[in-house]
């Protein structure tokens, strides 16, 4: 619980300034969502003339209506940029935890308290998981506020779904990157490979659609279940099982990081 | 007496091209303050990792108040006060602040004796690590090691970086420590420091211990810096073919060699010319311990 509570206070600085970096991102996507409106029906026939491939890339999926504020707030950011950009605050925030305290020689200090291993890993994990949920909270406020001053109709409920929804692909590819860190003893291999594999996952779920022999992968990536909760509302199942195989990833962080040496 | 440490055999490699330590036997009793001497890449810090758990041994045993480091790791660590050789803290927490995160992780409530040794040492515990010294940073390190009484202090390198000054009131701190009955097992390559407060002294060379004796033993038992000077000129040959002299330099009527194990024929030699004074000086713990070097060094070229 200290080492919990002392993780929290560290990251209060990133979590307001990722709250702010991606909160500004959807104030400026909702301010910008009534100009677009004049112009509904050109957008759509614009997206509806782009290949299939294209619109997968950019968070587009079948039957997402531009011309509604939920629709163009999943192609702007929620389907796109939010997730892929905020995976990396847990990514380095697990990168940091164990390789980069070993590099930055911080190791030794704290574990020469009668500090068990496993509980720097979940402790280190559990902080970064709220700590996200802070950034998420910020970034809903940052999205409904707006919207409700603007005179536009969207939901507080649909919106806190879509914020919440990014938790556990973020909270999964922070498990990653706390295996990596437990695993290896060099930071930029714990960024570096989580950074490279919710990437590829991108990729091979935006065009397993289109592509043959990527179809079968998909259910593979966090994002094919991640689905768009801003315009469907969150899918609880694919949400407790990514939550779950976070977790699974974090086990293997704590047996890894009880049986390597720290410093060689 | 209790021994605190006990190593059997004590093994750690990184592969083939590293060595780290290599069977280390070591007991350091209870209430000793015991001087672990080596120069940079020796095995010191392997060592006291490896009772730490920080690193698993390849090979042997090491034991902390009677429980293993591997498994019982948590417990040692509960009785145990680390000051690591290198270490960086949180660049952006004052010192208080890290005090009462540590304190809070060993369950410790009263912090007047952290703030009394923060007062001896001249530490400032408001200001953030990013803007202390290493010197500054070393007396938070050593204050975060010592600041709950732990029965046993493994320090490694604790004087680095810091001034002559705060380096004599640590070392009366750990005469204090010593005075209750505490152990602290420390590493240096100070050697003056070491020589002054250890009660036993262990040189590890080369990842192997070498030695390990009490400091007034292997002093005494070493070579002296024996110096003498006669009325008149004299011939030094004779005394550089005396057995257990070594480095003999003459200058007429001063003559300056070291001796091993030889005094009375020395003596008798010198007795012979008119003798008009004679120093006859032990050496100090440093070239003792580059003697080791040295020494072993060449048996191993042989």
């Amino acid at each position: 619980m200290p080492l919990f509570a002392h993780v929290l206070r560290l990251q209060l600085r990133s979590v307001s300034l990722w709250g702010l970096a991606l909160g500004l991102l959807n104030l400026i996507t909702v301010a910008s969502f009534p100009a677009v409106e004049d112009q509904s029906q050109v957008f759509n026939d614009l997206v509806e003339s782009f290949p299939p491939e294209v619109r997968n890339l950019f968070g587009i999926s079948e039957g997402t209506d531009l011309t509604t504020i939920e629709g163009f707030l999943a192609a702007q950011t929620f389907n796109f940029i939010a997730p892929l950009a905020l995976a990396f605050f847990p990514i380095l925030a697990s990168a940091s935890a164990l390789a980069g305290a070993e590099e930055r020689g911080a190791m030794d200090v704290l574990l020469g308290n009668p500090l068990p291993r496993w509980q720097l890993v979940v402790g280190n994990f559990l902080a970064t998981a709220v700590s996200l949920l802070g950034i998420l909270a910020i970034l809903g406020l940052f999205t409904w506020a707006p919207a409700k001053l603007m005179d536009i109709d969207l939901s507080l409920g649909r919106t806190a779904e879509a914020v919440l929804n990014m938790w556990p692909l973020c909270v999964s590819l922070g498990s990653l990157a706390m295996l990596c860190s437990a695993v290896f003893h060099r930071r930029v291999l714990a960024v570096a490979i989580p950074g490279a594999v919710l990437v590829a996952m991108y990729f091979v779920n935006a065009l397993g659609n289109t592509v043959e022999g990527l179809e079968d992968a998909r259910p593979f990536t966090v994002f094919y279940h991640y689905g768009s909760a801003i315009e469907n509302g969150v899918d609880w199942p694919s949400f407790v099982g990514v939550t779950l195989a976070a977790l699974l990833l974090l086990l293997l962080a704590a047996l890894a990081f009880n049986r390597r040496d720290i410093y060689t | 007496m209790d021994a605190v440490i006990r190593t059997e055999g004590l093994t750690k490699t990184y592969g083939r091209r590293s060595r780290g330590v290599e069977d280390v036997n070591l007991e350091v009793n209870e209430g000793e303050v015991f001087g672990f001497l080596g120069p940079n890449g020796a095995g010191k810090t392997t060592t006291i990792r490896t009772l730490l758990n920080f690193l698993h041994p390849t090979g042997g045993r090491a034991e902390v108040f009677g429980m293993d480091s591997r498994r019982e790791s948590v417990a040692i660590r509960e009785r145990v006060g680390n000051l690591p050789g290198e270490f960086s803290l949180e660049d952006r927490m004052t010192g208080e602040r890290l005090l009462r995160f540590f304190a809070r992780l060993r369950g410790v409530e009263d912090l007047s004796y952290a703030h009394e040794l923060a007062g001896r040492l001249g530490a400032d515990l408001r200001r953030p690590m990013r803007r202390l010294s290493r010197g500054n940073k070393q007396k938070i390190g050593l204050i975060l090691a010592m600041f709950h009484r732990p029965p046993l202090l493994i320090l490694d390198e604790p004087t680095g970086g810091l001034d002559p000054l705060v380096q004599e009131e640590f070392l009366e701190i750990i005469a204090e420590t010593k005075a209750e009955g505490r152990t602290i097992f420390f590493s240096s390559h100070v050697l003056s420091e070491v020589e002054r407060v250890s009660d036993r002294v262990g040189i590890i060379r080369d990842g192997r211990l070498v030695t390990v004796e009490t400091t007034d033993a292997l002093v005494n038992k070493s070579f002296r810096h024996v110096s003498l000077t006669f009325a008149e000129p004299v011939d030094a040959g004779p005394f550089a073919a005396l057995p257990g002299v070594e480095e003999l330099k003459s200058d007429g009527a001063n003559i300056t060699f070291t001796l091993h194990d030889n005094l009375d024929e020395v003596v008798k030699l010198a007795a012979k010319g008119r003798l008009v004074g004679m120093d006859y000086e032990r050496p100090s713990l440093e070239e003792i311990f580059l003697a080791y070097y040295v020494h072993e060094g060449e048996v191993e070229e042989r």
